[in-house]
């Protein structure tokens, strides 16, 4: 009974989740500020404009060049006039020469129907005529009713204009300016208290375990047995910050159960499996459930494209950052004005990743019968709207030609620097692994066969041994 | 000792149930194992069998046992029909696209029985011809435990059935055709076993052994209606899933301990008469519990999910 | 400063301003127009107007009967088209949980003598926690085991309730609102009850579908695995469907309580498993996963059959003829058309813009502008 309450109730790494989950939230919140009153300025000034351009049209229509602007607008008064009587002329015309088919085809006399065509053109062209005389006149009336009036009425108008701008922009800089300090102030107040709840949960929380700076994540004797079937045997290895990682081997020899195991997928056999958080903590995976691992950092990618096929693009990257909404059910049923914030926040980010991605002509279209490549790519910048610290690529190459693998290279490296994270992959196309990973790890039947750089590994009589087989001597 | 043997009473009052428990247990697992759905309209299937055993015994005056066989053919047929011409057609259907069209099926085959059959829902019917209800014999004097002929034969059938069906699926080569299709569809197929005949054979004899079930039962409660096996049905899932379906036999034990289950609260329920509404409820509940305890099922492995 | 000397706006400067504002009021009525909620309040607007032509006399009472009992349907299905459709669990409970909200009615208004609101808070919460319990343990194992454990939770209710009292009834004289003897509760009154309610969930359902919530449920619907590892925890979304669609079934009861205000358990077959399975049939009937299909699978269901069938001698001595339909609809359109009622609606839809344009072309000739 009292596993069961253990697992119904939340646990402290579960209690951390949670607050660091808000604690996120109110740092984006404060990075939304700027926008939320830049927004709001914006709006203003347009207000203001408009109606200092009310203002000053008056003035300014006296002020321009005459024949040209009666020229301009007479002529857009004509073509709309075309245009409307394009439709009725051209259904006329239809029917006429229908008729004119018809007779010939008959062999009777068609010339009354040609007549009638005949007729309707000229009373449309007619009707035309009359139209262009009474632009004529109207343009003749226009010019007459000015007399030479000044610019300098004008641009006194608006030099004082522009002068009440400037106030108006101070003033609104001022006004919101200290709205914005305010609103800040209290956001980083909430941030800070929630920052020492965690602090004091972390204290009651168990033994620290530490790894070198420069690792993020470490895999210490990993075993992963299956029944009798030993898929990861006994397996250490160590990723750096910020580097590209491959692992490879062949096809069996475990790759992605170390990925399941490192995702909480499969609960290993046994071994440790550490890593290293955004704020330098060190953190032993297995203690997370399978849908907590997002959270500290840790996002992947499946080896058969697992795209939600059933809604648009952006709404799959939308589900990747369902944990970064705050919102509480009630709020999401009746659609509070929070969850409408949080959504426009959340919505401007995918868009960001959908055109960093190359991905924004797709944006609102099903994913439902995309191209491969391009789901591929949709499964990249799902992973990359969590704010990963690790990567994680199962496959990326797979199914690719030659020259979207060469992009996909390309990408990988570009997101490395863009997105600050750490890359770990595991392939079968070589040329990839080859140019693009700073380090490799080559395992076979779970077993590490060597670990080092592309050339080391290359080098390595083990590593040639799996792929080639055993040479006869 | 008049304690006992009232206890003792209640154990074989509920012997015909259970052995139609097992039986639709097994029909329920063979299902789930080959076509990897749980079938709902398998109550319905049997309850059409034995409409067709029951109905041409009583109205129309043939001898039971033919009518009997004839249910499970019938039964039997249904069951292959199903699986060819529905199950092997449904284009975009997933697992739970199975699990409604069985769900779909029951409301088919409840809507048919009024036009099919002249029994009515819900009407009584009287014991079979040559096993009355009341024959039997008493052990231990006046007041002892009065065993129905009807019980014996329940339980012979059932015993020889499940004897004979867990030599096949051992010891032939159906047997093993079975299990490699439940282990994994697509490899049995590549190994050259006919997984559609199969499954299909899988589906026919599901089906007969529900008629069997259902006759066994209706003969005991007299009773027909198309939602006649509904309590059996639930008790041969929740069987299911007590035992856990990994296995053919885990199952049939979690049948057995389900009815005895519900004859300890029986017993419980003669000293205690309030809980007697609050019986069927009991039961489920202690279930429950176990399967809490134990989630893959009392005799169930742990399967990984590949991803 | 914006302004520039030669691109002005026209004389018609004036004009033109007025049209903008035109355009911009027109563009928001549009909105609102296109807004769900709109039409919703329409639907909701037309059943309330059926009330009052029945009371004018141009539309039979029976008719309005149908309606209402019918709406009371379209509540749990509601529930049951956000488990089903967006979280692809079945269950076969239903019938089990809208006998729960059928007794909380009957216990709290009769037989403890409390006020509706309270009934309101103690059939959902019976929902609730019973969800839980059920929930918890089916959902843990693996989603195709929530149909096997409802259905047996059902069938226990039912015999449970059946035993403890068989027969329940309300009076019109104990459904007041507020406790207050005055404001006693007529059945027109629960009618326009019943609408507002099925509005109101209505919204709900459609705000819960359009939010991460409704998201997760749909990812989870599609690849367990890609959920998990974007934090979406199968179980906890998977619980809340189940809770949201018995909760659903639960004010159902009640309401069909309120409404109807009697139910025998023994000759009545609201509460055995044909309640469930109809209410699955008019769900998958009307495209799982959308709320237009969802009411219309509901009225073709049960709507067509109490406001047209029972009128005819045929369909009243043959009852089951409706159960046979339902079946065979809901194997046909799992089989050949998932998209169900809302997907036929959509491409006939296409179909007739296609058919217009074609007219015109017809008419006007090829290639228009």
């Amino acid at each position: 009974m009292a596993k069961i309450l253990d697992k119904l109730l939340p646990n402290s790494t579960e209690r951390i989740l949670k607050l660091r989950q808000s604690l996120d939230w109110v740092q984006v919140e404060i990075d939304a500020l700027e926008e939320k009153y830049q927004t709001l300025k914006n709006k203003e000034i347009k207000k203001f404009t408009d109606k200092a351009n009310k203002a000053l049209v008056p003035s300014a229509y006296k002020a321009c060049d005459k024949a040209e602007y009666a020229d301009n607008v007479l002529g857009e008064k004509l073509q709309a006039y075309d245009v409307k009587n394009y439709l009725k002329h051209r259904a006329a015309n239809h029917k006429a020469a229908k008729e004119i088919f018809k007779a010939i085809k008959e062999g009777s006399d068609y010339s009354s129907a040609l007549e009638v065509l005949s007729r309707s053109n000229a009373a449309m062209l007619e009707k035309r005529d009359a139209f262009v005389a009474k632009l004529e006149l109207e343009k003749e009336k226009f010019l007459k009713s000015n007399n030479s009036s000044d610019n300098a009425t004008y641009e006194s108008l608006s030099k004082d204009y522009i002068l009440k701008y400037e106030a108006f922009r101070n003033a609104l800089d001022e006004k919101y300016g200290t709205m914005h300090e305010a609103e800040k102030a209290k956001l980083e107040a909430k941030a800070e208290i929630l920052q020492k709840k965690i602090d004091t949960e972390k204290a009651k929380g168990t033994s620290e375990k530490t790894l070198d700076d420069d690792v993020i994540l470490s895999v210490k004797g990993l075993k992963m047995y299956f029944g009798g079937l030993r898929a990861v045997d006994d397996l250490s290895f160590d990723v750096k910050k910020g580097e590209i990682f491959g692992l490879i081997g062949p096809n069996g020899a475990g790759k992605t159960t170390v990925f399941n195991c490192i995702t909480q997928f499969y609960k290993p056999t046994a071994g440790e499996l550490l890593f290293t958080t955004k704020d330098g903590e060190t953190i032993t995976l297995t203690d997370y459930k399978v849908h907590d691992i997002v959270l500290k950092g840790i996002a992947r990618t499946f080896q058969n494209v697992e795209v939600v096929k059933e809604v648009s693009v952006l709404d799959n990257l939308l589900i990747a950052a369902t944990r970064n909404y705050s919102s509480s059910l009630l709020v999401q049923m009746l659609h509070l004005p929070k969850l409408k914030r949080e959504e426009k926040i959340i919505r401007a980010r995918a868009d960001k990743i959908l055109k960093y991605m190359d991905l924004y002509a797709y944006r609102d279209r099903l994913a439902w019968g995309l191209p491969y490549g391009v789901l591929k790519r949709i499964e990249i910048a799902r992973a990359l709207m969590c704010n990963p610290q690790l990567v994680i690529l199962d496959e990326p190459a797979a199914g690719l030609n030659e020259s979207e693998t060469h992009a996909l290279a390309e990408m990988i490296n570009k997101i490395r620097v863009d997105f600050d994270c750490t890359v770990l992959l595991v392939e079968h196309d070589m040329g990839l692994v080859m140019s693009v990973c700073d380090h490799i790890c080559a395992i076979s039947f779970g077993k590490k066969l060597a670990c080092g750089t592309p050339a080391e590994v290359q080098s390595s009589k083990e590593v040639q041994e799996a792929y080639l087989g055993v040479g006869e001597e | 000792m008049q304690q006992i043997f009232a206890y003792l009473q209640i154990l074989v009052g509920v012997i015909p149930s259970m052995c139609a428990g097992i039986l639709a247990t097994f029909a329920v697992t063979l299902i789930f194992k080959t076509s990897y759905t749980t079938n709902f309209a398998q109550g319905v299937i049997s309850a059409i069998g034995a409409y067709v055993a029951v109905e041409y015994a009583l109205v129309h005056g043939y001898p039971l046992w033919a009518t009997a066989i004839a249910g499970i053919v019938v039964a039997f047929l249904i069951g292959i029909v199903i699986d060819v011409f529905v199950f092997r057609n449904g284009r975009f259907v997933n697992v739970l696209g199975k699990q409604i069209i069985t769900m779909g099926l029951i409301s088919i085959f409840i809507g048919l029985i009024p036009f099919v059959f002249k029994l009515a829902h819900y009407e009584s019917v009287p014991a079979m011809p040559f096993i009355r209800l009341t024959d039997g014999f008493r052990i231990g004097g006046d007041n002892g435990v009065f065993i129905q002929y009807n019980t014996i034969l329940a339980l012979g059938i059932t015993l020889i059935l499940l004897v004979a069906v867990f030599i096949l699926l051992q010891k032939s080569k159906w047997g093993l055709s079975v299990r490699a299709t439940a282990s994994n569809e697509t490899v049995a197929g590549m190994m050259g076993i006919n997984t559609k005949v199969i499954t299909a054979v899988s589906w026919g004899i599901a089906g007969a052994f529900g008629a069997v079930a259902a006759i066994i039962y209706i003969g005991n409660v007299t009773l027909a209606s198309g939602y006649v096996m509904t309590t059996t049905q639930i008790n041969a899932f929740l069987a299911g899933i007590l035992g856990g379906f990994a296995t053919f036999y885990g199952p049939i034990f979690g049948a057995v301990i389900i009815y005895l289950l519900n004859v300890v609260i029986g017993c419980v329920c003669i000293h205690v008469p309030i809980l007697s509404n609050w019986k069927s409820a009991i039961v489920y509940l202690i279930v429950m519990l176990l399967v809490l305890w134990k989630p893959q099922g009392l005799f169930g492995k742990k399967m990984v999910k590949k991803v | 400063m914006m302004i520039k000397k030669n691109k002005l706006t026209s004389p018609l400067f004036r004009e033109d301003a007025d049209r903008k504002s035109v355009e911009r009021k027109l563009r928001f009525l549009e909105k609102i127009r296109k807004h769900p909620t709109f039409s919703f309040a329409i639907f909701a607007l037309v059943l309330v107007l059926m009330q009052v032509l029945s009371k004018a006399g141009l539309v039979s009472s029976s008719f309005v009967t149908a309606i209402g009992t019918t709406v009371i349907f379209c509540i749990v299905a509601l529930g049951f088209c956000l488990l089903l459709g967006y979280s692809a669990l079945a269950s076969l409970g239903t019938a089990g949980f809208i006998g729960i909200g059928a007794y909380s009615a009957y216990y709290c208004l009769v037989e403890w003598d409390l006020s509706i609101g309270i009934a309101f808070i103690v059939a959902i919460l019976a929902a609730f926690v019973i969800g839980i319990i059920v929930g918890y343990i089916s959902l843990r194992i693996e989603g195709i085991y929530l149909a096997i454990v409802t259905l047996g939770v059902a069938q226990i209710i039912k015999e449970v309730l059946s035993a403890i009292c068989d027969t329940i009834k309300i009076k019109g004289s104990q459904l007041t609102l507020f406790g207050v003897e005055t404001m006693k509760l007529k059945t027109d009154h629960v009618f326009y009850i019943l609408i507002a309610i099925l509005f109101v969930l209505m919204v709900i359902t459609q705000n819960l579908m359009n939010s991460p919530t409704g998201r997760a449920m749909l990812a989870m619907k599609n690849s367990t695995s890609a959920a998990q590892a974007f934090g979406i925890s199968l179980l906890r979304y998977r619980l809340l469907a189940f809770i949201i669609s018995i909760i659903y079934a639960s004010v159902a009861g009640l309401l069909y309580m309120m409404y109807v205000r009697y139910v025998s358990n023994s000759s009545s077959t609201l509460f055995t498993l044909s309640t469930s399975l109809n209410i699955l049939g008019a769900v998958i009937i009307g495209g799982t996963k959308s709320i237009w299909g969802t009411i219309g699978g509901t009225f073709i269901i049960y709507g067509i059959d109490k406001m047209f069938l029972q009128d005819i001698d045929f369909f009243r001595e043959n009852p089951t003829l409706i159960t046979l339909f339902c079946g065979i609809l809901v194997v046909v359109v799992v089989m050949f058309y998932p998209g169900g009622l809302a997907q036929l609606v959509m491409e006939l839809k296409y179909k007739l813009t296609k058919l217009s344009k074609k007219i015109r072309e017809a008419r006007y000739g090829k290639d228009l502008g």
